[in-house]
């Protein structure tokens, strides 16, 4: 546990050496969710409800979909893709601390200076709309969100990781990523509630981990979910990361022959 | 006992050829033929304690590929080694906290973060006791004199300096047993021979055994008793350096230098295979047994000598001998 904080920590130290970076990052995401909730505004016109929400709603789906998406996001792909390409994943090798365990600390340490900014950003956009914003603190969704979001950001940790394992079979990852990552966001309603599509595509999407990171924490914000399908949802959730791990698990031990086979 | 041994070692590696042009690139996506390159042939040697053994030879020899086998990253196609009583290539942290690899192509210091960082790190990977991580560094920091770098960020650093961090990064948790492949990499004259003197230092005191591969004449010159030659995959020559000298290299050389109005290359050329030539210095070279006749006959002729050294062939001449097809 030691070795994961000390590489935490070490690599929270070195993001703050790119204060500048990710400042200049927050600025450009605040912009986004900004013209998100002025775009929802000039398509709800005179109407009073779209899909079930009202505009007060979406406004606020958009809010804090976006706080749960910065909490739960990562780099990893590329990380683990990088190290496999230039050939550092040899030096990991040799040392008594197993790939997965390091990068994952290592990935943890990178991205927390750059997240809590992106938590304080957005909270800055939502105050600046606050206006539209609808609160609810209820306890009992605020703790049940709470472990969604812990459960989706080991989810996509997990999926990024496996995404980056693909670099040991092709030279070019980055469009792959830049793909992947767009139908994550789709599936997860990032860009429009998910409930705006045919029902069937819906059971579909609760059946995926993406929702669990934005739309469903979302609706569950909003009264719009019970509490026992949200409860559901963890269950689905635990059962990805378990997938997941395994699939990890196969694809390294494949990914690592191959490594060897042609020692990149 | 030996600590390293290496028993018919070998490397294949998987690759696809790839024909020319579009079409080709479309037809490697349905049918490639796997070929295989034999990176390295049927190797075996032993290191015994406290060595000091340099590997040699040209790029795409194999010595890389051997140290990545010995140290675990590559499973052999071939063979079996052994390091530490430990079979690399099952990766047991007991056996990764008893060695150390550095390479001077990668690094694995944090780049973005002053040197210190990194040696934190690797204490806690390495699981290091405080009271022996302490001990350990403060003596590198002194070995090295990087005290007043520790706290620059290692990309400020120059390849010198940087090349310091990283040998100390890998010996804080004292490994018996060093791989060093190609340390002096693109350092100056002066960086590489203070990294020299380290490594030379160092397998001194500690008795730590080193297999270092470079292709610097002079790094291997300076610090192996014992030098393993590899090309295209095979051991040509495993021994010490001098015999290879006299294996490789029958004759010697008398460097002579003439006084006065100098000679004739005709005249130089009665006592031997003359090189160099210039009317004032020459070379000439004569079989081992005969060196010291010849440098007599040539002082007491009428030829105006005025200083002869008898030298051994140059190493670097006689590998690229040994080198060419």
């Amino acid at each position: 546990m030691k070795k994961i904080l000390t590489i935490i920590k070490a690599f929270w130290q070195r993001a703050l050496t790119y204060r500048f970076t990710i400042f200049a990052y927050r600025v450009g995401e605040m912009g986004e969710v900004a013209v998100l909730v002025l775009m929802w505004s000039a398509i709800y016109g005179g109407q009073h409800t779209i899909s079930g929400l009202t505009l007060k709603e979406m406004i606020t789906y958009v809010l804090i979909g976006n706080i749960f998406y910065v909490m739960i996001r990562n780099f990893l792909a590329s990380l683990v893709a990088g190290d496999i390409k230039d050939g550092n994943l040899s030096m990991a090798l040799v040392r008594p601390m197993s790939y997965f365990s390091f990068i994952i600390s290592r990935e943890i340490g990178r991205i927390s200076v750059a997240t809590i900014m992106s938590i304080l950003s957005q909270a800055v956009v939502i105050l600046f709309f606050a206006g539209s914003f609808i609160w609810n603190f209820n306890i009992l969704r605020i703790l049940l969100i709470a472990a969604m979001v812990i459960l989706a950001f080991i989810t996509e940790l997990l999926l990024s990781y496996l995404v980056g394992l693909i670099a040991f079979w092709v030279d070019e990852t980055d469009g792959l990523y830049a793909t992947i990552e767009r139908v994550k966001k789709f599936f997860s309603g990032g860009y429009f509630p998910i409930s705006l599509l045919p029902l069937a595509f819906v059971k579909v999407s609760f059946l995926l981990p993406f929702a669990y990171s934005f739309f469903v924490p979302a609706q569950i914000y909003l009264n719009k979910m019970s509490l026992m399908a949200g409860v559901k949802g963890l269950l689905v959730q635990i059962v990805w990361i378990a997938a997941l791990y395994g699939i990890i698990k196969i694809v390294w031990n494949r990914g690592l022959k191959r490594y060897e086979g042609v020692g990149i | 006992m030996p600590i390293i041994e290496a028993k018919s070692l070998s490397k294949k590696y998987e690759f696809y050829r790839k024909q020319r042009g579009f079409a080709g690139s479309l037809k490697s996506l349905f049918y490639r033929k796997k070929l295989y390159s034999e990176a390295v042939k049927d190797i075996s040697f032993k290191v015994e304690p406290g060595e000091l053994v340099g590997f040699l030879g040209p790029n795409g020899a194999g010595k890389t590929t051997t140290l990545k086998m010995l140290s675990g990253i590559l499973q052999p196609s071939g063979g079996s080694a052994q390091v530490l009583g430990f079979d690399p290539s099952k990766r047991e942290p007991a056996y990764q906290k008893q060695f150390a690899l550095v390479t001077g192509q990668k690094n694995q210091l944090i780049k973005d973060l002053p040197a210190i960082e990194t040696f934190i790190v690797n204490k806690e990977i390495y699981e290091i006791p405080d009271k022996e991580f302490n001990e350990t560094l403060e003596e590198l920091i002194n070995v090295f004199d990087i005290k007043d770098i520790l706290d620059i960020q290692v990309r400020k650093l120059s390849l010198g300096q940087r090349m310091k961090c990283e040998l100390v990064s890998a010996l804080l948790h004292r490994p018996k047993v060093l791989f060093l492949d190609e340390p002096t990499i693109g350092l100056d004259v002066v960086a590489q021979k203070n990294i020299r003197d380290f490594i030379k230092k160092y397998n001194q005191k500690y008795k730590t055994t080193v297999i270092l591969t470079s292709h610097y004449m002079e790094d291997i010159k300076e610090l192996c008793q014992r030098v393993v030659i590899v090309n295209l995959g095979k051991i040509i020559y495993d021994g010490k350096l001098e015999d290879l000298i006299k294996k490789y290299a029958p004759h010697k050389l008398l460097k002579i230098t003439f006084s006065e109005n100098g000679i004739k290359k005709e005249e130089a050329q009665r006592f031997g295979e003359v090189d160099d030539f210039t009317p004032y210095s020459c070379t000439i070279k004569t079989s081992r047994e005969k060196a010291k006749e010849v440098a007599v006959a040539l002082l007491s002729s009428n030829l105006p000598v005025d200083d002869i050294v008898i030298d051994e062939a140059d190493v670097d001449d006689v590998i690229r001998h040994i080198f060419k097809p």
